[in-house]
C-alpha cells in the first residue's frame, strides 16, 4: 500500500484537531441541550402535575365533578398532554380526560411520581392533592404543638407525550450534526487552501527537481510573490541556469572537437581513398607486365636453351612465381574484405581434406628435414571444403616454414560430448612472443624476417586463416612459447556421415589433357600481353585470333571465326568493357560460347559482376597451369545454346 | 414592649428552672404550661402580671413546663396549681395533688375530656378557665354583626355531647334565631354536612372541634362557605385570617389575667370558682371577606357593643 503523500498528510494535520474539536464542541453542546431539553420537560410535567392536583384540590373536597372534570379537560388543552384522571382518596374516579386511561398504583398514593410507559412512549405522572395546610396556631387543637400530617384528598394523573422532547432532541441532533460537518467542511476547506498554498510550491520544486534529473535544464519556476520557498526556488532557477550554461559549454566544445575530429577523419578518408586509387592503379598497371612476364617466360622456357641459360630461366620461374604469390594473396584479402566469397557448407570427410594435406606438404617437409604427420581421422564435418582446406594449408605451411628442427602435426580429436572436431596443427618451430599475439594476424607481419626473405612467404597466409575463420563463423586459437612451438587449434561442426559414399570434392583436375586445334579468341588491348597469351596458346597447339576491342572481335565472328573459346580482358579500348563484349559475342553468335575473363583490376565490383553472369575470372598475373585449367574445363562442357555455365 | 417582657420572663424562667427545687417549697404558685411558646408565655406572664398586680411576690410564683414537672422526683408543693393548655392540664389531672388545679387555656371540650378520662369532676379542686367563648356571646355577636342572619348553622362532630347541643340549641332559640345542626358521622365527608348547612343557613358559626376544624380542612371549609355566599363566624383569629368573616376570642394575657385574678381569690382563701367562660374578650373582623360579603364592620365597635350588651345583660 501506498504511503501518505504530503497532501494526504498536510491534510490529516490540518483536518484531524478541526474535527476532534468540532466533535467535542457538539457532542459537549448536544449533550448539555438535551439535558436541559428533558429537564425544562420534566420540570413543565411535574409543575403540570402539580397545578392540577392544586386546581383539583377544591374539587375533591367540593365534590364538585364538573368542576374537575372542566379542571381535567382545561389541562388536556396542553401541549403534550395526552390525558388526566382525577380520583379521590378512595380511589373512586372523579374526572377524566383523554383516551387512556391508567389506575394509579396503590403504593404511590402518598408521595409525587412518575415512570414511562415503555408501551406509548409516554411519560405519567402522579401527584397527591394534598389538602391545603393552614397554620391556626391557638389552643383548640389538643396537638397543636405538633405539625398536623397532611390530608390526601385524592391523586391526580397526567399522561405527557415524549414526542415533542424527541423531535425536539433530533432536530437538536440534527442542527449538531449539521454544524459539525459545516464546520468540517469549513475547515477542509480551510484545510485545502491552506495546504494547496504550502504543497504547490513544494511540488513546483519537486517537479522542476524531477525536470532537471531528466536533463531539462532549461526548465525554471515562476516563483511568486509570497511564496513560501521564493528563496529556494530562486536558488534552484540559478542552480538550473548555471547546469544549463555549463552543459552548453560542454556541448559547444564537444561539438568543436567532434567537427575538428570529422575534419580529420575526412583527411584521413580522403587520404586513404587516394592511396587506394594509387594502389589499384599501381595494381592494376603492374600486373599487366607481369602477366605479360609469366607468358614470355612460360614460353622462354620451351625453347631449347643451353643448361646456363636454362638454370637462369628457372630463377626467373622462380622470381616470377614469388610476385605472382604476392598478388595472389593480396587479391584473396581484397575478396574476403569485400565479402564476395561464397560459403558453401556441406557434409564431408574431413579425411578427405587430411589427405590432400598430407600429400600437397610432404614435399616440403622432407626439403626442409622435418618430420611431418597427419593423423587420420573418420569423421565428417559440416563445413566448407575449399575454405577449410585453405585455412589448413596455410598453417600447416606456416608451421612448416617457421620450423627449423622437430616437426609439424596435425590432429583430430572429438570435443564438447562429440558435438565438433577439434583440428589441432602442432609444430616445433620458433615460436611466438605473447607480445605479438595479438599481431601475427595482421598483413605483412612476419616474426624474425626483417630482412623479408620471400621464401618465408610475404606474412599474408595467417592473415587470409583468420580472415576465413571469421567467416566460416570458428573460433582460432592460438599458443605459443618461444624456441618451444606453437599450436593453433579451432572446433569444427561435426555431422553424421551421408548414406551415400561421396566422393572428395575436387580441388584440382591434375590430368592434363591436350589443347590442341581448339580455335580462341583473344580480346586483349595490351599489345604486350596479346603478343605472350598468343604465343603461348599457340605453343599449345591452339588457333589463336587476337582482337583488341570488342568491333574487332564481333567483326572476326561475323568473318566466319567460330571460336571454342573466349579470353577476354576486363578492360578494353572502346566503350564496352570484357563483360560486355562477351555478352556480345555470345549473342552475335546466338551460343553460350565458352568465356573466361581476366582482369588486372581487383575491384570487387569486378568480382560479383562475373560472379553473376557465371564468367570464370581470372586475376592477372595469371598463372599458366592455371589458364590451362580453366580453358580445358571450359572446352569439355557443352556449349549450351543459350544457357549459362556455372 | 412585649418583647422586653418576654426576654424578662425568660430569663426569670431560666433562672428558676436552674433553682426550681431548691426554693420549690416557698412558692405558693406553680403554672405549668405545655411550653415556653410565645402564647404561652403571654399567658403565664399575665398570670404573674396580675398576682404582683396584687400584691403576690413573683417568688411566690413557680413557672415549669410539663417536661420539668415531669422531671421532678417530687412535684412541687404549692397552695395552688395552674395547668396551662390540656397537656399541662392532663398531667396535673392525673397527679393527686392537695392542692387546686386550675386548668386554663384550653377548650370546654378538651376540659370535659380530660374530667371524662380523669374520673374527675369540676370542683374546687379541679376548675377551668376555658378558651373558647360562652354560645351566649357569640350568639350575641352574630346578630350584632348580622342582624339579618336567622338562620345559624353549627356543624357538630361526631363525639358532640347532647348537653353541648342542647346548651347551643338554648342559646340560639334564647336570641330569638333558628339553629340549624349537623352532626358528622363518623366516616361522612366534611363537605356533604357543610352543603346541606350552606344551603339552609344565613351564618356559620364554627365551634371548636379538631375533627371538623383543624389546619387541612379550614382552607375548604371556608372557600365552600365562601363560594356560597355565607359568612362564618369563628373561634379564633387564625380562622379571620384564613378567611373567616369574624371571630371573637380571648388572648393568651386576657386569659393568664383572669386566671391570676382566679388565684388571688384562692390564695386570699376562697375556693376556687366553678368551671367559667372568659371575661374578656377580643374580635377579629377580616375586612377583605366583610367588603366581599357586603359587610361593614369593624372590630372595636362590635367590642363595645358587645360588651354594652353583656353589661345589660
Amino acid at each position: 500500500m501506498k504511503p501518505f503523500g504530503i497532501r494526504e498528510r498536510m491534510l490529516l494535520a490540518a483536518l484531524l484537531p478541526v474535527t476532534l474539536v468540532a466533535i467535542l464542541l457538539s457532542g459537549v453542546l448536544l449533550v448539555g441541550r438535551v439535558g436541559d431539553i428533558n429537564d425544562a420537560h420534566f420540570q413543565r410535567a411535574r409543575s403540570l402535575a402539580r397545578q392540577v392536583a392544586i386546581a383539583s384540590e377544591f374539587g375533591i373536597f367540593s365534590i364538585n365533578t364538573k368542576s374537575l372534570q372542566t379542571i381535567a379537560a382545561g389541562y388536556l388543552q396542553e401541549i403534550d398532554v395526552v390525558s388526566v384522571v382525577i380520583q379521590d382518596a378512595n380511589g373512586l374516579l372523579m374526572a377524566k380526560a383523554g383516551m387512556q386511561a391508567y389506575s394509579i398504583p396503590s403504593e404511590l398514593v402518598s408521595s409525587e411520581s412518575h415512570w414511562l410507559d415503555e408501551s406509548t412512549g409516554n411519560e405519567i405522572w402522579v401527584q397527591p392533592v394534598v389538602a391545603t395546610q393552614i397554620v391556626l396556631d391557638d389552643f383548640f387543637e389538643s396537638d397543636s404543638n405538633t405539625a398536623r400530617p397532611v390530608q390526601i384528598l385524592g391523586h391526580v394523573l397526567i399522561e405527557i407525550s415524549r414526542k415533542d422532547v424527541i423531535l425536539h432532541e433530533r432536530q437538536m441532533l440534527l442542527a449538531g450534526i449539521s454544524a459539525t460537518m459545516g464546520g468540517l467542511l469549513l475547515g477542509g476547506f480551510l484545510a485545502v487552501r491552506i495546504g494547496q498554498s504550502v504543497i504547490r510550491p513544494i511540488f513546483r520544486v519537486s517537479d522542476m527537481v524531477v525536470r532537471i534529473g531528466r536533463g531539462e535544464l532549461s526548465a525554471r519556476i515562476d516563483v511568486q510573490t509570497n511564496d513560501p520557498l521564493g528563496d529556494l526556488q530562486s536558488v534552484l532557477n540559478q542552480m538550473a541556469s548555471r547546469l544549463e550554461r555549463g552543459r552548453d559549454e560542454l556541448e559547444q566544445r564537444i561539438l568543436e572537437a567532434t567537427q575538428e575530429l570529422r575534419l580529420k577523419k575526412e583527411e584521413a578518408e580522403t587520404a586513404t581513398q587516394a592511396k587506394s586509387v594509387f594502389l589499384a592503379a599501381a595494381s592494376h598497371d603492374l600486373r599487366q607486365p607481369i602477366h605479360a612476364l609469366g607468358l614470355f617466360v612460360y614460353r622462354l622456357a620451351q625453347l631449347p636453351h643451353d643448361e646456363k641459360t636454362h638454370s637462369i630461366i628457372g630463377f626467373l620461374q622462380l622470381s616470377l612465381k614469388a610476385l605472382q604469390d604476392l598478388l595472389d594473396a593480396l587479391m584473396d584479402i581484397s575478396r574476403f574484405d569485400s565479402n564476395t566469397v561464397a560459403v558453401n557448407v556441406q557434409a564431408f570427410p574431413i579425411e578427405n581434406l587430411l589427405e590432400q594435406l598430407r600429400t600437397g606438404l610432404e614435399p616440403t617437409a622432407l626439403a626442409n628435414n622435418l618430420d611431418f604427420r597427419v593423423r587420420p581421422s573418420s569423421h565428417w564435418v559440416m563445413s566448407d571444403p575449399a575454405l577449410l582446406y585453405r585455412v589448413l594449408i596455410n598453417l600447416t605451411s606456416n608451421a612448416l616454414t617457421y620450423t627449423k628442427r622437430g616437426g609439424v602435426v596435425v590432429t583430430c580429436r572429438l570435443r564438447n560430448g562429440c558435438r565438433s572436431l577439434r583440428i589441432e596443427v602442432w609444430d616445433s618451430g620458433i615460436g611466438i612472443a605473447q607480445e605479438y599475439w595479438q599481431d601475427i594476424y595482421k598483413e605483412f607481419f612476419q616474426i624474425d624476417n626483417l630482412e623479408r626473405d620471400r621464401h618465408k612467404g610475404q606474412g599474408l597466409g595467417l592473415s587470409i586463416v583468420d580472415r576465413i575463420v571469421k567467416l566460416l563463423g570458428y573460433q582460432l586459437s592460438m599458443i605459443s612459447k618461444p624456441g618451444c612451438g606453437t599450436r593453433f587449434s579451432m572446433d569444427v561442426p561435426l555431422t553424421s556421415p551421408l548414406a551415400l559414399n561421396q566422393a572428395a570434392p575436387e580441388l584440382t583436375d591434375m590430368s592434363m589433357p591436350s589443347l590442341s586445334g581448339l580455335r580462341v579468341l583473344v580480346i586483349e588491348d595490351d599489345l604486350l600481353v596479346a603478343n605472350g597469351l598468343t604465343s603461348l596458346l599457340k605453343s599449345w597447339h591452339m588457333e589463336v585470333r587476337l582482337a583488341d576491342r570488342y568491333e574487332e572481335s564481333l567483326t572476326m565472328v561475323e568473318q566466319g571465326f567460330v571460336p571454342d573459346a573466349l579470353l577476354c580482358d576486363y578492360r578494353l579500348r572502346g566503350g564496352l568493357n570484357g563483360l560486355e563484349t562477351i555478352q556480345g559475342l555470345r549473342l552475335a553468335m546466338r551460343t553460350q560460347v565458352p568465356a573466361c575473363l581476366i582482369s588486372g583490376d581487383t575491384d570487387p565490383e569486378i568480382v560479383k559482376a562475373a560472379q553473376l553472369t557465371g564468367l570464370t575470372l581470372l586475376h592477372k598475373p595469371v598463372r599458366i597451369d592455371a589458364l590451362r585449367s580453366v580453358l580445358i574445363s571450359l572446352t569439355r562442357e557443352p556449349v549450351k545454346p543459350n544457357g549459362t555455365t556455372d | 414592649m412585649s418583647f422586653i417582657l418576654n426576654r424578662w420572663l425568660s430569663i426569670l424562667i431560666l433562672t428558676l428552672s436552674g433553682f426550681g427545687s431548691a426554693w420549690a417549697a416557698d412558692a405558693s404558685v406553680v403554672v405549668v404550661s405545655v411550653s415556653f411558646n410565645a402564647a404561652y408565655q403571654e399567658a403565664a406572664s399575665a398570670v404573674v402580671s396580675e398576682l404582683k398586680r396584687k400584691g403576690i411576690s413573683e417568688k411566690d410564683v413557680q413557672l415549669l413546663t410539663v417536661s420539668q414537672l415531669l422531671g421532678f422526683p417530687q412535684k412541687p408543693v404549692a397552695r395552688l396549681y395552674v395547668a396551662l393548655g390540656v397537656e399541662a392540664s392532663e398531667l396535673l389531672a392525673k397527679t393527686e395533688f392537695k392542692v387546686p388545679v386550675l386548668s386554663a387555656l384550653l377548650p370546654q371540650s378538651g376540659f370535659e375530656r380530660i374530667l371524662l378520662q380523669s374520673g374527675r369532676k369540676p370542683s374546687a379542686q379541679f376548675s377551668a378557665l376555658y378558651l373558647n367563648q360562652a354560645l351566649t356571646r357569640q350568639v350575641d355577636l352574630i346578630q350584632l354583626a348580622m342582624p339579618d342572619a336567622h338562620r345559624v348553622g353549627v356543624m357538630l362532630g361526631s363525639v358532640a355531647h347532647p348537653s353541648q347541643q342542647m346548651a347551643l340549641a338554648d342559646a340560639v332559640k334564647s336570641r330569638g334565631l333558628v339553629l340549624v345542626s349537623h352532626v358528622l358521622a363518623p366516616e361522612e365527608s366534611i363537605f356533604t354536612g357543610l352543603k346541606s348547612l350552606l344551603d339552609e343557613s344565613d351564618v356559620i358559626l364554627a365551634l371548636p372541634d379538631p375533627q371538623i376544624y383543624n389546619s387541612n380542612s379550614i382552607q375548604n371549609i371556608l372557600l365552600s362557605s365562601f363560594r356560597a355566599q355565607i359568612p362564618m363566624v369563628a373561634f379564633s383569629p387564625a380562622y379571620v385570617r384564613a378567611g373567616a368573616l369574624l371571630a371573637v376570642y380571648s388572648t393568651p394575657g386576657q386569659i393568664g389575667k383572669q386566671a391570676g385574678e382566679m388565684v388571688f381569690e384562692v390564695l386570699q382563701g376562697r375556693p376556687l370558682s366553678s368551671p367559667q367562660y372568659p371575661g374578656e374578650f377580643t374580635i377579629s373582623v377580616n375586612d377583605q371577606v366583610a367588603r366581599s360579603l357586603g359587610f361593614k364592620l369593624e372590630a372595636e365597635v362590635l367590642s363595645e357593643r358587645l360588651l354594652r350588651l353583656e353589661k345589660r345583660r
